[in-house]
């Protein structure tokens, strides 16, 4: 029950449609629409899975007039200015849940007052900055630093000092993955040998460095690719730091035997606490 | 000696907790560092074995090692 609007003489008011007055007579729109005088005093609400717009044209409404928004499908639903014009202080883009007032200021002009709610700006591109923390102790876990919203990852360790090796395990949900899916793959030269090579199946962990006395070093450049999709997940890492007089540089990759969504990255230290160091992960942008 | 301590970091909430390993950690840290000497005697011994095997072959060419190198370079 509304409230009989525009009300004319001679007609009948009840006292139910009278206690309606605060509900507004709605009008739900599953495509485009374009406002007509009808809508005066209403509200349009939009359903619609798909983008969609809602048209103001000129000579429809009177100074004065208002009109409610609100959309509550899927698709973004936009105020476009058709031969009227429309102001606002906001976006004229609606979001699902979102909705705003329009209020004509003539019968050529209104201004649109949007909600709070506001479309959300679409993901950057590149590289996003996720977090950032000092590393410490014996194991550092970093948790829900893996999500849908990317695919790959880029983790970048800066400054580190540990007791020699850098061990690299995945979580889900605070709990370390420590089965026997690891596999490992490495190439290692230092300045007072020739290179070494080697590889690790079915380890509890992955290997970032391997050094036999403690290390320094300025640059880890560590890639981790799908850790959240219930795929094997893979990595790659380039380190490259100082061992007492001898520097090194070493190359590795491996991936995880098993198809697990993970949430989480530990990082352990088993020759020795880190002293120093932080690690920062980034998010690839999907697109 | 002091119990390994272990860091959480959240990274959604910025949450950070240091505090000891506690049992099941313990464990797994003392089977990572067991997993690390092992690997570490491997590796070792293998290269020694490897040098072993190079000063048999150098003995029976009659040439050192740094000559080696010459012929190589």
């Amino acid at each position: 029950m509304t409230t009989p609007f525009p009300f004319v003489a001679a007609q009948v008011l009840t006292a139910s449609e009278l206690n309606s007055i605060t509900n507004l007579p709605s009008s739900t729109k599953t495509t485009s629409y374009t406002f007509t005088v009808a809508n005066a005093g209403g509200r349009v609400i939009m359903n619609a899975a798909g983008s969609t717009t809602l048209t103001v044209n000129t000579s429809i409404f009177s100074a004065g007039d208002v009109v409610e928004i609100s959309n509550i499908g899927a698709g973004v639903t936009t105020v476009t200015a058709g031969t009227a014009t429309v102001s606002s202080a906001g976006p004229l883009a609606v979001p699902q849940y979102g909705g705003g007032r329009l209020v004509f200021t003539s019968a050529s002009a209104a201004i649109y007052y949007p909600s709070a709610v506001t479309v959300a700006a679409p993901a950057a591109s590149g590289l996003t900055f996720i977090s950032t923390t000092n590393l410490s102790g014996n194991q550092t876990n970093i948790t829900n630093c893996f999500s849908t919203t990317y695919t790959h990852y880029e983790v970048r360790f800066s400054n580190f000092a540990c007791g020699g090796v850098i061990n690299m395990r995945y979580g889900t949900s605070g709990t370390p993955d420590t089965g026997s899916n690891y596999c490992n793959y490495q190439l290692y030269v230092d300045s007072s040998s020739v290179g070494q090579g080697g590889y690790r199946f079915d380890d509890t962990s992955h290997c970032l460095i391997s050094n036999g006395s403690a290390v320094r070093g300025n640059s880890l450049f560590l890639s981790v690719s799908s850790p959240f999709e219930s795929v094997k997940t893979t990595f790659a890492v380039n380190a490259c730091g100082t061992s007492g007089a001898n520097s090194f540089g070493s190359l590795s990759s491996g991936l995880v035997n098993t198809s697990t969504s993970y949430t989480d990255l530990v990082l352990v230290f088993p020759s020795g606490p880190v002293t120093s160091g932080t690690v920062s992960i980034y998010g690839l942008a999907k697109a | 000696m002091t119990t390994p301590q272990i860091t959480i970091y959240n990274a959604l909430t910025g949450e950070i907790i240091t505090r000891d390993m506690n049992a099941k950690e313990l464990a797994q840290f003392e089977a990572d560092k067991a997993q690390e000497l092992k690997q570490a005697e491997a590796e070792a011994k293998a290269e020694a074995a490897a040098q072993v095997r190079k000063q048999i072959v150098l003995d029976r060419l009659g040439i050192t090692k740094d000559e080696l190198q010459t012929l190589l370079g």
